[in-house]
């Protein structure tokens, strides 16, 4: 029955995250074709003009950060980890990849200048940090064998990478009950899209070392 | 409207001149003005003391209620360009549509009497009728269009003239709500002795914040971090104040409902932007930009 139960919730987990998955598809291609002012540009001008930089960090986090997703379907199967350890390789380098090389450190930077002021920029940029770190540990313990410590940090890891889809939750939660100004809204969610997740995965991790 | 604009441009300029000789020569009531020299091939003007803004409230007074929603009142402006022997010219400014209108006036008991009609070539065209007293225009307006939901409005105005000026803001004494579009949710309340759960349809009204009345969006060239913790309604009603500072006549009752009944709004045109200052051309384009961004994200999952 506790089998039954936990297989159901996988199954509906799976289901959410490709709901979610196919609506981050969906903000993804408002990005198609590249202009200067689509969608959260249009609130963005002033570092669009002042950083030449931003555009294309800007672009590369919005172009690479779907695939950090992906991994939600493949890693945390228990079949493809036992059975298919190829798959969960090539899954693996194209997550850490993504991460490590792309969208966190695009996230970082633009956390620096993220709307929301002082506090949604510390949110921000902690968020970026931790994700960087947590991926990279969990690479270097794999590359180590301690298989055990790569799996905690990939769960961490890759809660703060649901942060995407819980950050925007939260955001139409909040709008809906509160309807607060965009900005204290915007702060309240660059910490409420992650510490809970984080918080979750710490749990999730103590009771699987506690088994 | 271009051609509108063509034909009386040369008209107002002649006659805003010789308005200011008329007033020096003499408080003219009298329509044989004699000192007033103008070119001999047009026609002789009369009581131009009466021309300019006639602005105030024009309210329906009869109507098919159930039809006609919203707000009943809305702000006037009755411009009275020439007065001559053959007719009279004037436009009226309301609700969004400027016409022109053409017409007749007669004199009785020191005051005039007017019979003014729109061209007919748009759905909301009429006749206005109205009377001259002292310093104030007074009558009512009927639709062509016996099927229109407004039957007759009516209007009590006076004279002001039309300056723009930057500086005028919106009245911080007063709430700015939108109740033109407004959002219903349901609620639900228990009854803890019978148990009974009833369900409430509210109906929840936007308001805007006081930010409406303390930005300057004329002379403040606006950056994104000014705007970007205003809500979508702080947002249009700082764009449209810019048009409302030019006399601008808004189509939409929803913009409507915020200048209508403030003092120094008049409304005279239904094109502005030649008259856009390029501080006021930038912040409109920048608090556009910011309201699709609202409208598209504010409450959906994107950003």
């Amino acid at each position: 029955m506790y089998l039954y139960l936990k297989r159901v919730t996988n199954i509906i987990l799976l289901i959410a995250l490709a709901f979610f998955f196919f609506l981050m598809g969906e903000i993804t291609t408002r990005y198609f074709p590249f202009s200067t002012t689509a969608s959260f540009l249009q609130i963005k001008q002033t570092e669009v003009a002042t950083l030449p930089w931003y555009l294309p960090v800007f672009y590369t986090h919005v172009y690479t950060s779907m695939f950090c997703l992906l991994a939600g379907f493949t890693q945390f199967n228990r079949n493809i980890l036992k059975k298919q350890k190829t798959v969960h390789r090539t899954a693996g380098y194209l997550y850490i990849i993504s991460v490590l090389i792309f969208s966190a450190p695009t996230g970082f930077f633009m956390g620096l200048y993220a709307n929301g002021g002082i506090a949604a920029i510390s949110f921000f940029v902690t968020l970026a940090t931790l994700w960087w770190y947590f991926t990279w540990r969990a690479y270097t313990c794999a590359r180590q064998k301690n298989f055990i410590a790569h799996r905690n940090f990939m769960i961490r890891s890759f809660a703060l990478a649901l942060s995407a889809i819980t950050l925007r939750i939260w955001k139409v939660v909040l709008v809906h009950f509160f309807e607060p100004a965009p900005m204290d809204l915007y702060i309240v969610i660059s910490g409420l899209g992650w510490i809970p997740n984080l918080l979750i995965a710490e749990y999730i991790i103590h009771k699987q070392t506690v088994k | 409207m271009k051609k509108i604009h063509f034909v009386l441009i040369p008209v107002i300029v002649l006659f805003s001149c010789k308005g200011k000789n008329a007033s020096h020569s003499s408080q003219l009531i009298a329509p044989a003005d004699t000192s007033v020299s103008a070119a001999p091939s047009i026609a002789k003007e009369l009581n131009t003391d009466l021309y300019g803004n006639w602005v105030g409230d024009f309210e329906v007074i009869e109507a098919d209620f159930e039809k006609l929603k919203g707000q009943t009142i809305s702000r006037l402006n009755i411009v009275i360009k020439q007065i001559t022997d053959s007719g009279v010219i004037a436009q009226s400014v309301v609700n969004g549509n400027s016409r022109l209108m053409r017409g007749t006036m007669t004199q009785s008991d020191g005051k005039y009497v007017f019979v003014m009609d729109e061209p007919g070539d748009n759905k909301y065209d009429g006749r206005f009728n109205f009377t001259i007293n002292g310093d104030t225009l007074a009558g009512k307006w009927q639709p062509y269009d016996t099927m229109l939901a407004t039957k007759t409005s009516e209007f009590h105005l006076t004279k002001k003239p039309f300056v723009y000026n930057a500086n005028v803001m919106l009245p911080k004494e007063w709430e700015y709500v939108d109740y033109v579009n407004s959002k219903e949710r349901k609620e639900s309340y228990k009854d803890e002795q019978s148990g009974v759960v009833d369900t409430f349809i509210n109906t929840v009204y936007r308001a805007a914040s006081e930010k409406v009345y303390q930005v300057n969006s004329s002379k403040q060239a606006l950056k994104e971090r000014d705007v970007k913790n205003l809500r979508r309604l702080d947002l249009q009603i700082l764009r449209n104040t810019i048009f409302a500072r030019h006399g601008y006549t808004f189509k939409s009752r929803a913009v409507r409902q915020f200048f209508d009944q403030v003092d120094w709004y008049v409304p005279v045109s239904d094109n502005v932007e030649a008259a856009l200052s390029a501080v006021e051309k930038e912040n409109i384009a920048l608090l556009d930009r910011f309201e699709k961004y609202a409208k598209d994200n504010y409450d959906t999952f994107g950003r």
